[in-house]
């Protein structure tokens, strides 16, 4: 069953969508962390992947960003079946993307603005384009009057919203973020949701991994996930299917 | 924001110097680099001695004649001008020298000392032959009219010579490229090494780079330059330091000079600089493939897998 979105587009599938159809995945030989997954995210919604430790959120969200490949099933990332897909194909696709990991994974040996430009410096453009962009945004982060400072430097939290503002910097059409609370306390885990529901409502596609069921809005679709399979999908809080 | 502007125009590198790890993989390319020139400049020196032995035999001759009991000093010098005056007559040589006596007491030098040789000591008289440039002693028909001439002669015209030189020549060539080519995959191995360490210390912004969706090329043309330069600054001063030394050797082989003939000096002159530029050229050439392989086979086997 899918997830019902605001409003449903025209076509099952949106191209700026992503869906997941009986989808399994084994690490080697040893059990499924996943066992067939379905869903349908669609364009410019707000998403949460719960569950406990080990129900294998991670691996739900390495499968969306095209981190590995399913051992079954039918994953449909962007209207491409990710099955067809070739390597060269990849960057591509990602740099629709914005992830953010628990770990922030910034580069120690750039300073925080370096670290939120990398994306655009990546993708070729000039750098006299994106100064603006780089400032504003980190100064919508709350990181204005630290763009120069070294990521060791930072407190978990200032770190957490630099991994962000590095994710969005290139406006991606999907963000997605696994357990970006996990290492900040609660007042800034709730406004660290509370950016991305801001972003959420600038159209981009938000999904995020939590274990944290207070910090989920009302607005949010909310997928739970125990032993590697979906228990429960909700569209909207309190009206679950 | 023009402040902004002013403050972050200037681009930080992405895959800085790491001089902890860089300097010592920068000495051993520079050392690498001093033995690749050596050896390249062993191998055309090499080369050239082989040429200038082969040349030397086999565009010349000697003539001998050996006195007999009865000649005196003058019957010798009579006995060479006829020599000399057969030899003239064959088309094939171009020049004929009546070596002097000192030169046949100087070849028994090395064997009986430098103290003044008896003077009735009976010593052949040398005549030095230079032959056309790709003719060939006629030795039978030389012989036919030495005996005609009733002189006592050997004729050597360097043949076995010529062959057991330009086997050990070829052997020497053989060593040096083989030396060469050691080196070079010495050079090579020694790249792929430090790059499989470079890449494991910049793990992380490999990482990022793919997780922020880096083409593969992108992440490894990062690190080919990068390595490709090193390669190249490593080379250069190797390779200079390699030049200078044979070089001065060389000035100093010229200046304390020899009376070897057969062992020649180390020719290394100016104009072999060329040669030692195609070492820090293909240092990096090397580094920048190893890096760039290497970076694309990791790169790619833990994309999408």
């Amino acid at each position: 069953m899918n997830i019902p979105i605001s409003p449903p587009p025209d076509n099952h599938l949106s191209s700026s969508g992503l869906s997941f159809e009986r989808v399994s995945l084994r690490y080697g030989r040893d059990t499924e962390i996943l066992t067939d997954v379905s869903f349908t995210l669609n364009q410019g919604s707000l998403n949460f992947v719960t569950g406990p430790s080990g129900a294998g959120k991670t691996s739900l969200l390495k499968l969306m960003y095209l981190h590995m490949r399913p051992s079954r099933g039918l994953i449909n990332v962007f209207g491409h079946d990710t099955a067809l897909l070739n390597r060269k194909d990849i960057p591509a696709l990602k740099r629709r993307m914005g992830i953010v990991l628990q770990e922030f994974r910034l580069v120690d040996h750039l300073s925080v603005f370096e670290n939120v430009a990398l994306p655009l410096r990546v993708s070729g453009r000039p750098r006299r384009e994106y100064v603006d962009d780089v400032v504003s945004l980190l100064q919508w982060v709350g990181l204005g009057e630290r763009m120069g400072a070294m990521p060791q430097t930072l407190s978990g939290g200032e770190a957490q919203r630099a991994a962000i503002a590095r994710a969005v910097i290139a406006k991606p059409d999907i963000l997605i973020a696994d357990e970006p609370t996990g290492n900040v306390d609660h007042e800034i885990g709730v406004r660290l949701i509370r950016l991305f529901s801001e972003l959420n409502r600038l159209g981009t596609t938000v999904i995020i991994a939590t274990h944290d069921l207070a910090l989920i809005p009302d607005t949010a679709n909310v997928l739970t996930l125990r032993h590697g399979t979906v228990i429960h999908k909700e569209a909207h809080r309190g009206s679950s299917s | 924001m023009e402040a902004h502007h002013k403050t972050w125009l200037k681009q930080e590198a992405l895959l800085p110097a790491d001089k902890p790890r860089d300097n010592p993989l920068f000495i051993v390319l520079a050392i690498l680099a001093f033995l690749a020139t050596l050896s390249l400049l062993s191998l055309k020196v090499s080369y050239q001695a082989a040429g200038h032995w082969s040349a030397n035999l086999n565009e010349t001759a000697t003539v001998q004649i050996k006195p007999d009991a009865t000649s005196d000093e003058a019957a010798l010098v009579q006995m060479a001008q006829s020599a000399k005056d057969i030899l003239l007559k064959s088309p094939n040589i171009s020049g004929v020298d009546i070596l002097p006596k000192a030169h046949s007491q100087a070849l028994l030098r090395p064997w009986l000392g430098d103290a003044p040789l008896p003077d009735d000591l009976p010593l052949p008289t040398l005549l030095h032959v230079q032959l056309r440039p790709g003719q060939t002693l006629d030795v039978a028909r030389l012989s036919s009219a030495f005996t005609a001439a009733n002189l006592r002669v050997d004729i050597d015209n360097h043949a076995h010579w010529t062959k057991d030189l330009n086997r050990r020549a070829r052997a020497a060539q053989l060593l040096a490229v083989f030396a060469f080519f050691l080196i070079s995959v010495a050079i090579s191995a020694a790249c792929i090494f430090a790059i499989r360490a470079g890449i494991t210390a910049q793990r992380k912004l490999m990482d990022v780079l793919h997780q922020i969706g880096a083409a593969p090329s992108y992440t490894a043309r990062l690190f080919s330059s990068r390595f490709a330069l090193g390669g190249f600054k490593a080379g250069c001063i190797g390779a200079l330091g390699a030049f200078i030394l044979l070089f001065l050797l060389s000035v100093f082989s010229e200046t304390t000079g020899s009376d070897n003939y057969f062992i020649p000096g180390f020719a290394i002159g100016l104009q072999d600089v060329y040669l030692s530029i195609l070492i820090p050229v293909f240092m990096a050439l090397v580094s920048a493939v190893a890096a760039w392989h290497t970076v694309m086979k990791t790169l790619i086997a833990e994309m999408y897998s």
